[in-house]
């Protein structure tokens, strides 16, 4: 029955051809590693983020009277909707988490290089992208932590000299985190950030596929002469098909992942919670220590450090760019970052910083 | 070459700006002090002329006793209680403004009552408010529970140095052990329900059934009739089984969850195994 | 029954297993729907059983409730439970208010803060007046 099926699906769009060239004869290189999985697993984590999101959007109110009250509704009485509650919060910090080692793992690999400079770019987009969905996901609970961390971080722009205060308002809708501030977070997470990412995906995976993977410079295979002038789609005639072996490699790691999910779920579900994460925000009573999420406390760190906020936040942005502009700034042709010490160090102190800053931030 | 330069250079000039003393206090300042960051510690006329030089003495330590008190806590600050405007200087105290000063010591439970309004009715009706009435040596809530530093009430009020400035202390003791059970077992409630709170659950009607019964009760207190306690105290010991049953509910289903969960954590560790050996 | 085989049939029951429990939450999720308001959780009270400026205290759902005649508006069903820290709120006739007793939280007759600390109003409770009944619920 399966081959009838095909057949007609066959007639109508060519499948088979599909299925021969992008999953026979889909030859990937032979010294891939395990971290080659990354990007599917951001994939899968966010298509979980997606099915539990519009799961919760059914019974959640986007109010500030009701919003509280709505997820403890979905937590208690709705039937499993602690499930779908706890895997949207632990899945959305684990797939920073993935994106953010994706992005290490391919700057170590040096895949980032000519000719695939836009495919990096675009994912620093998506990074991008996705911490602003967590930052807008952050205050839909409307709980104290929401919202006193959602104030802290809609003040940063402060810290520019003429536009700060005008961009802070119109993030904020106004001099408060109040119910407009929720409307618009919640119109951006949901309805105008999910075609965002979704376009800039299917580019970053157009640009791949198109351009063809890039091998590890660790084993025997060896990158043509640099610089290359023409398009040439790169290929590995003798590397081993996509299915079943790479596609193995992927499943495991998607099982990894969803283990490591609810490892958190059945013994750390408050995790992400601290206690004010499960009161109700209350604009007159300010908690003790306002934190923003872990994603952004080296930055939150970094900008208390340094006493002249505009410098602080302009550091920052420089660091951003130059982190987006990288393939174009880092020209050199050596790929293999074993026999590059230089940018080892450095990279190594900044992921270093980045974590002490962290740590730092806790405190 | 000339981008490294850049880039180093741009960045170890903002190097010497990191050498700064106390750069959390003017984040703190620049951040935590504009509108947006809640209330503001707004202008108190009251505190900020009794916390002054100018103060006699005894009136200079109330806003610091005050503000160690659950009532600081609370908002609820001088003109809550004696009237007054504070936020004008010249008509804080002003009877225009309803100031009524400070009540005389058989007007206390009047002035303690416009808010407390249970208490003062349970209070008047008992031997300690008659006598207060009467003239005769008896105790305002003052006495008990301080005027400025007032903490949240607790058990332990009653006691030995207390009680015994007007009498024998079998009287309290033998009040003491009637409420003792009750007591006790609405703050193994109200652990209970922190903890939930802890676990992500946030227990609203359990939460304010609780604290009404316990209001209930300590208004009940106040009578100070030990039989009218133990006669009502069934009543209590009800409301406070309902509560303890919700809260094993919802424990029970908590357990369920892991359960449930750590099912789905093991099913997805087996595929894993099973595809890595395939 | 080679290894493969043996290995791809546990593969399959864990994934079924997986998979059945995901759409078994998943489809008890999507059809909770409150339990329909039956005949049992109504209370039913005679119109002329309140008079004019008159209310009665009724337990609705396993909570205190009351129900004013306000003597311009007609019949209001309000929950009892105090919006600040929960206490039991007290009609008081004389002055046609709400007073919680445990700090002097009060209410008008449609629930509304008048003064004291509750931040929000009392809950409305669902009041028809049918014939000469009125049923809460």
């Amino acid at each position: 029955m399966w081959t009838k099926i095909r057949h007609w699906l066959d007639v109508r769009i060519g499948l088979d051809n599909i299925i021969q060239t992008q999953v026979i004869d889909y030859r990937i290189p032979k010294n891939t590693n395990i971290f080659y999985t990354l990007g599917f697993l951001a994939v899968v984590a966010y298509g979980i983020q997606v099915v539990t999101g519009i799961l919760l959007l059914i019974y959640y109110v986007p109010h500030p009277d009701h919003a509280f009250g709505s997820v403890q509704d979905i937590m208690t009485k709705v039937p499993y909707g602690w499930l779908f509650r706890e895997m949207h919060a632990v899945g959305s910090n684990l797939m920073i988490m993935v994106v953010m080692l994706h992005m290490v793992t391919v700057f170590l690999m040096g895949n980032y290089k000519r000719p695939r400079e836009l495919t990096w770019f675009g994912g620093g987009l998506i990074l991008i992208v996705t911490v602003i969905f967590g930052l807008s996901g952050y205050l839909l609970p409307w709980t104290q932590l929401s919202y006193w961390a959602t104030t802290v971080v809609t003040s940063m722009p402060t810290a520019f000299p003429v536009i700060g205060e005008p961009i802070s308002r119109i993030l904020r809708g106004g001099d408060y985190v109040s119910a407009t501030t929720l409307s618009r977070f919640f119109a951006l997470h949901v309805a105008i950030l999910p075609p965002i990412f979704l376009a800039l995906m299917g580019v970053h995976l157009f640009f791949i596929n198109r351009i063809g993977i890039s091998a590890t410079p660790f084993g025997k295979i060896d990158e043509e002469k640099r610089p290359l002038t023409e398009y040439k789609r790169k290929t590995y005639p003798d590397g081993y098909p996509y299915y079943p072996a790479f596609f193995k490699k992927q499943m495991y790691m998607m099982m990894a992942y969803f283990a490591v999910m609810f490892f958190i779920i059945t013994f750390l579900p408050t995790l992400f919670f601290p206690n004010e994460a499960n009161m109700p925000a209350d604009p007159f009573h300010t908690p003790q220590t306002i934190k923003p999420a872990w994603y952004l406390l080296a930055p939150y760190q970094l900008l208390k450090l340094i006493p002249n906020k505009f410098f602080g936040i302009m550091l920052q942005l420089i660091l951003i760019i130059v982190f987006l502009l990288w393939p174009f700034l880092d020209i050199q042709k050596e790929k293999n970052v074993l026999k590059r010490p230089v940018l080892r160090g450095v990279f190594l102190f900044l992921l270093v910083a980045w974590v002490v800053l962290l740590f730092w931030g806790r405190t | 070459m000339m981008r490294y330069r850049i880039l180093w250079g741009t960045l170890l000039f903002m190097l010497p700006l990191t050498v700064h003393a106390n750069y959390q206090q003017e984040f703190e300042n620049e951040f935590l002090t504009k509108p947006w960051a809640g209330v503001q510690i707004e202008q108190n006329f009251c505190i900020s002329c009794h916390s002054s030089e100018q103060m006699k003495p005894e009136f200079r330590s109330i806003p610091e006793e005050w503000r160690a008190s659950w009532h600081a806590q609370n908002n609820v600050s001088c003109e809550h209680c004696h009237g007054g405007d504070s936020k004008d200087a010249a008509l804080a105290m002003s009877p225009q403004r309803g100031f009524v000063g400070s009540p005389q010591y058989k007007d206390v439970p009047e002035f303690c009552g416009k808010c407390h309004i249970a208490i003062l009715t349970n209070f008047l009706e008992s031997g300690h408010g008659k006598a207060l009435k009467a003239g005769k040596k008896a105790p305002n809530c003052v006495v008990c529970h301080g005027s400025h530093n007032i903490q949240k009430a607790s058990i332990n009020i009653i006691s030995v140095q207390l009680c015994t400035k007007c009498h024998s202390y079998e009287r309290a003791k033998v009040m003491k052990q009637a409420l003792f059970l009750t007591e006790t077992r609405i703050g193994e409630l109200a652990n209970k329900l922190e903890e939930l709170k802890h676990e992500g659950i946030y227990p609203e009607t359990d939460e304010k059934s609780l604290f009404n019964t316990q209001a209930e009760f300590r208004a009940l207190f106040h009578t100070v009739d030990v039989n009218l306690v133990k006669d009502r105290t069934d009543e209590f010991t009800t409301k406070l089984d309902q509560i303890d049953n919700n809260i094993q509910a919802t424990y029970r289903s908590l357990k369920f969850r892991k359960n449930f969960s750590a099912f789905l954590m093991l099913s997805f560790v087996g595929m894993g195994i099973v595809i890595f050996l395939l | 029954m080679n290894r493969r085989r043996f290995l791809k049939m546990i593969l399959a029951f864990l994934g079924s297993i997986t998979f059945f429990s995901f759409i078994f939450s998943f489809l008890k999720y999507l059809t909770a729907i409150p339990a329909r308001a039956t005949a049992a959780n109504k209370i039913t009270i005679r119109e002329n059983e309140i008079a004019s400026g008159d209310a009665r205290t009724i337990v609705y759902q396993n909570s205190p409730a009351i129900i004013i005649n306000r003597p311009d508006k007609g019949f209001i069903a309000l929950s009892l439970i105090c919006t600040h820290l929960g206490c039991v709120v007290e009609f008081n006739k004389s002055s046609q208010k709400l007073v919680c007793p445990c700090h002097a939280g009060t209410y008008d007759l449609e629930g509304n803060v008048i003064s004291g600390p509750p931040p929000k109003p009392l809950t409305a409770l669902p009041l028809k007046i049918e014939g000469d009944s009125i049923i809460i619920g």
